[in-house]
């Protein structure tokens, strides 16, 4: 299986996750939680995170509510 | 004390301050503080999570029972184009198409890049968000921000977490008169209740503060306090304070005046 290098929030990860998905999952992300993604600072809805293949290079953000003024 | 209705973004609220929820001793605390200052409005951030974390649900169900409107902002972000993805994301997570619109030019001053803002507000009212806009007390910039379609446009009183007050009450003034018909809404900078007075004494709409409550010494009576003020304000604007004179003016009448005889 062939591996991507890609960075998740400011940290470089090399996986062997396909898509976005499959990558939050892998990492230990609870997908049922409030959080949204982005790649390459384009948001990825959340219906897309399936379909949305990985490739070398991508900088992934997954965020969540936090305290704010 | 009347406590007037307004109107933003289509929604009718009853308490014209709004809160932000960053900094307080504890979740408790926060609770209790925006329950003593009858706000409806708490602003929230977005941050990057780790797994190991969770979902963030602790603090967005603490939140979320609080029964008020949530205002996400894009804090933080120094270009349009984060701040326009913070704000998709934001709006997928908290299901609201508010945003408080925070495009910052200065790490120092942390004041916005009023640029940045124009251009993200005005792609972000087009994507149907209802943008509240922190900006600058420039009325060019403030103008813009109106014809872009913002909800809401909100002039700082003095930078972010200083509690100063209004640096400029002129410059706010003149926003107020040169745009009648917009949701003006003073954002940062304040720092105690008299400072919110002053501004709604101005005429305007609402105001927004974080620090000034959250770092007081006892945030639950300041958040309080707050909401009176607030209150206070709006009632003196409504009640048409007294025109300043140039020299004084005896309250009590002169006539029947003792002490003095004709010789």
């Amino acid at each position: 299986m062939s591996e991507v290098h890609v960075s998740l929030n400011g940290e470089r990860v090399t996986t062997a996750a396909s898509s976005l998905q499959a990558l939050l999952r892998a990492q230990g992300y609870d997908l049922a939680a409030a959080m949204a993604c982005a790649i390459n600072r384009v948001f990825v809805p959340r219906p897309q995170w399936e379909q949305r293949m990985l490739a070398n290079g991508d900088q992934i953000d997954v965020i969540t509510p936090i305290t704010g003024g | 004390m009347p406590n007037e209705t307004w109107s933003v973004a289509g929604t009718d609220l009853g308490s014209r301050l709004m809160l932000g929820t960053a900094q307080y001793p504890s979740l408790q605390c926060l609770a209790d503080a925006v329950r003593a200052s009858g706000t409806q409005v708490l602003t929230v951030g977005l941050r990057r999570l780790q797994p190991e974390h969770g979902g963030g649900n602790s603090f967005w169900q603490r939140i979320s029972a609080l029964g008020c409107r949530v205002l996400p902002n894009t804090a933080g972000c120094h270009s349009a184009q984060e701040a326009i993805t913070l704000a998709q994301m934001a709006r997928e997570i908290f299901g609201t198409a508010w945003i408080k619109l925070e495009v910052i030019g200065d790490d120092y001053t942390l004041q916005p890049d009023t640029f940045a803002t124009i251009d993200a507000a005005n792609q972000l009212a087009r994507d149907g968000f209802a943008v509240f806009a922190y900006t600058t007390d420039d009325l060019v910039v403030a103008q813009r921000l109106r014809d872009a379609g913002c909800a809401a446009i909100m002039p700082w009183a003095a930078p972010i977490g200083t509690g100063r007050g209004p640096m400029n009450p002129q410059a706010l003034t003149t926003l107020r008169e040169r745009l009648p018909d917009a949701v003006l809404v003073v954002d940062a900078g304040l720092g105690r209740p008299s400072h919110a007075a002053q501004v709604m004494e101005l005429g305007y709409d609402a105001v927004l503060l974080n620090t000034a409550v959250a770092r007081a010494g006892d945030p639950v009576r300041m958040a309080e306090a707050f909401g009176l003020a607030v209150r206070a304000g709006r009632a003196a604007y409504a009640a048409t304070p007294m025109t300043e004179r140039q020299s004084a003016q005896a309250s009590t009448p002169t006539v029947g005046m003792p002490f003095w005889h004709q010789t």
